[in-house]
């Protein structure tokens, strides 16, 4: 009788991890083999190398993905994370709800930028591009080495559970499903210019050649970093119920420390690619943004956040990482230590008031706020380590620290455009910011006036975006003005025309109206919340901010994955009706609150219910104002980059440079 | 704009609203005092909420003992200090700036004020003034003054 084989189609897909793992040594090891064996033609092994091992490491996760969609609960992993009732798209993105699989897709994003790093470097830096493959290979060597040793996805469970233990409730989510993603988009990302970088050390390569490709791929990285952390908040703000978007968690520290060197990055390459500068303090910053987000992907999967104990549990998981970051870091600052001076400015910075001086203010005031924010975010760990005292340092230590430094930064942000390279002249300057600033003090004392008794960062913040939208503005209606006049175009076609020409100018500048429209709006829902908690029976009103709001009662409500109590709220005026839920999920049976929000540009009513005593529910109300400025800035913030990064003149620049 | 500050405006004068209106359910004053110092405490069992925004079990005994504490006469510093005495200093939101703490504190200013320096440093540094391009020999310059005769006969 013939024998048909069945298919394991995950023991396929681990067998795709182990194969990755061993050619990711080889694609590391390809270039040193050739330089030992002077057999040059062997470093092309590590472009092989990267296409294989983004093709297997991506059979891996399809294999993982077909566990999760048919219910395989002889995966450990599956079994811990997925449940035969959860929606489709929440069995894929139970992929990375756990930690295993975290990591793996870490590993597979990774895989994935070496590909397409693989791909651009054929005619963008054909000479180096083994090298940089090598450096990539040797991180997907060490992440695998971690995800098939110590944390491994395919494991395989016996007897086999009948059904899973579900998805965390509050992982069941839109908003969650893509957050992870974009994140690791944002963290690995980063690994790119680090790879660059190393290959420039290693092999003394000039970084006019390099530059340009590394600050677009900095700005990518920064980008879905951006985008991951406030999809973080914003799945925060609607789904945990406690009407805020950022609670300076360190599991939030710790995506906001590569954020801010990272912003610092940005800023200091430019200055590198169009004065000749600071080389080896951009290679200094891609090497920490990189540590920083390794560091961050490693607080918050190794659990030495919730408790230094829970990391000793497992010492050879918590070991491995620290071993892997110390490999890391040695390799790469002693790198830029021996080799750093290969690599050094060709210019000087020639005068204090310049451009490039403020990119540097720009820099301190970043890299001081990350230090800040590390420090805040390893004190309480430090101290239950050494004195076995537990402090807690959360919100109100970091807005007292960090505030001022960014609003700093933004005071720099709104003058530094301005600015000219070199050297400016302080009067034309002041005849520059002269009518700005009348009308940033006019509107600081306007806000003054309305919101007395106001905190002080309330008018410091709106002169700040007042006087930065004004130039902004000026300049870019200067700007159209003169093409206009020049080419007898009408205003407005000159104005699209100025801002597609100079897309990488117009972009930037994008990126700060972003800036400023968010911090209008984290102004005003910071200071300016309303709250109050009010116990109900139906057909009772309360009172928030200036809305009335009227209980209609509860309705039971039956879903796939979960049970709910909704209430029914009426806004008097308007007719919205706002649905807040109490959510059980059946397995994993606490219950989690779904609040309701009614968004306008003005401000969120935010309502978040529980049960009360007999009869009554327990209604928690925010008003919020201007929450939606805040992502309709970080959304311009984006705009911003993708049009500075579809900038086709530097492309060809940068082509050219490389030739 | 207008519209924005009235509203803004409402907002600030929201604790003036009449809550007389029969059917109309206003908030205790009691409930807002308790809340200002739960906002102060944090909830032990959770990640970095305090007892105010939190939803757990123990926030809201947490919550119950404020009101309490506060209904019997007590004042806001008496209940921090009643649950500092408990659970120790991790029950603060805001941890306390003297004593060990000081590192804490203290280490941002020091951390600016050294980058600073450093930065100052590096642009001083940087502002010597480069030394002028070497001047043309005088034989040179006599070739020079030879070709120009020569480009204006």
């Amino acid at each position: 009788m013939l024998m048909v084989p069945t298919v394991h189609w995950i023991e396929f897909g681990h067998f795709c991890a182990v194969l990755a793992l061993l050619v990711a040594w080889a694609q590391g090891m390809a270039p040193i083999l050739a330089r030992l064996f002077r057999r040059p033609a062997w470093a092309g092994l590590s472009i092989t190398g990267a296409y294989l091992c983004a093709i297997l490491v991506s059979l891996g996760a399809a294999s993982l993905v077909h566990a999760f969609v048919s219910d395989n609960f002889s995966v450990a992993y599956v079994a811990q994370n997925s449940n035969s009732m959860l929606p489709l798209l929440y069995k894929v993105s139970a992929l990375w709800g756990g930690h295993e699989g975290s990591l793996y897709l870490w590993a597979l994003v990774l895989c994935l930028y070496t590909a397409l790093l693989a791909w651009r470097g054929r005619t963008a830096f054909p000479g180096h591009r083994p090298l940089v493959l090598a450096v990539q290979g040797w991180l997907v060597f060490g992440f695998l080495g971690l995800i098939l040793f110590l944390s491994n996805p395919f494991e395989r469970l016996l007897p086999v559970p009948l059904d899973g233990r579900d998805l965390n409730p509050l992982l069941q989510d839109p908003g969650m499903a893509i957050h992870p993603p974009m994140l690791y988009l944002g963290y690995v990302g980063f690994s790119v210019p680090f790879a660059f970088a190393l290959a420039a050390l290693i092999s003394r390569w000039p970084s006019v050649e390099w530059i340009g490709h590394v600050r677009r791929w900095a700005l990518i990285a920064w980008m879905f970093l951006t985008t991951g952390i406030v999809l973080g908040g914003w799945w925060a703000y609607y789904e945990l119920g406690w009407g805020g978007y950022w609670a300076w968690d360190p599991v939030e520290n710790a995506s906001f420390m590569p954020w801010l060197t990272g912003t610092a990055l940005v800023h200091s390459l430019a200055v590198q690619e169009n004065r000749r500068l600071l080389h080896g303090w951009n290679l200094f910053l891609i090497i920490t943004t990189f540590a920083l987000s390794l560091l961050g992907t490693f607080l918050v999967r190794s659990g030495v956040l919730s408790s230094v104990h829970a990391f000793a549990v497992d010492p050879g998981r918590g070991g491995y990482i620290l071993a892997f970051m110390a490999v890391v870091l040695c390799v790469s600052f002693g790198l830029l230590f021996l080799r750093g001076g290969h690599q050094s400015a060709d210019e000087r910075i020639l005068a204090l008031l310049s451009r490039e001086s403020l990119f540097l203010g720009n820099n301190v005031l970043f890299v001081v706020a990350c230090l800040t924010v590390f420090i805040g975010t390893l004190y309480p760990l430090f101290l239950d380590l050494t004195m076995e005292e537990k402090i807690t340092v959360a919100a109100p230590y970091f807005n007292a620290v960090v505030i001022p430094l960014l609003l700093l930064a933004v005071t720099l942000m709104a003058v530094g455009p301005s600015v000219p390279w070199r050297k400016a002249r302080p009067d034309r300057l002041l005849r520059k910011f002269r009518w700005p600033a009348v009308a940033a003090v006019i509107a600081g004392l306007l806000i003054l006036a309305l919101a007395w008794p106001a905190p002080l960062v309330a008018p410091i913040a709106v002169m700040l975006v007042v006087f930065g939208a004004w130039l902004i503005v000026s300049d870019l209606w200067a700007d159209a003005g003169r093409r206009a006049q020049g080419k007898g175009e009408f205003r407005a076609v000159a104005l699209v025309r100025v801002v597609l020409g100079k897309r990488r100018h117009y972009g930037g500048m994008l990126t700060h109206m972003g800036v400023l429209v968010a911090v209008i709006g984290l102004t005003a829902a910071g200071l300016f919340k309303q709250s109050v908690s009010v116990s109900l029976v139906a057909g009772q009103s309360f009172v928030v901010g200036s809305e009335e709001l009227r209980f209609d009662g509860v309705r039971l409500l039956k879903k796939d994955n979960y049970e709910a109590v909704r209430g029914e709220f009426v806004v008097a005026g308007g007719g919205v009706i706002l649905r807040p839920e109490q959510r059980r999920y059946p397995v994993q049976t606490a219950p989690t609150t779904e609040a309701a929000i009614d968004s306008t540009l003005l401000r969120d009513l935010y309502l978040v219910l529980s049960p009360g005593e007999d009869e009554s529910w327990n209604v928690r109300a925010y008003v919020n104002p201007l929450v939606q400025w805040i992502w309709i800035g970080v959304a311009l913030m984006v705009a911003g980059v993708l049009l500075g990064l579809s900038d086709r003149g530097t492309r060809r620049k940068t082509r050219a440079a490389a030739a | 704009m207008i519209r924005a500050g009235l509203v803004l405006a409402g907002l600030l004068l929201f604790g003036a609203v009449d809550a007389g209106e029969p059917g109309l359910v206003a908030e205790d004053p009691d409930h807002r005092q308790m809340l200002e110092v739960a906002k102060q405490l944090r909830c032990a069992v959770c990640q970095n909420q305090s007892v105010a925004e939190s939803n757990s079990g123990l926030a809201e005994d947490m919550r119950a003992v404020i009101t309490e504490k506060l209904a019997e006469g007590e004042s806001e510093q008496a209940v921090l200090d009643y649950f500092v005495a408990r659970y120790g200093g991790y029950i603060l939101m805001k941890p306390e700036s003297q004593g060990k703490n000081w590192l804490l504190w203290w280490s941002p200013l020091v951390v600016l004020l050294l980058v600073l320096g450093l930065g100052y440093r590096f642009l001083r540094g940087q502002r010597v003034v480069p030394p002028a391009p070497p001047g043309l020999s005088d034989a040179e310059r006599a070739a020079v003054a030879r070709a120009r005769a020569g480009l204006e006969e």
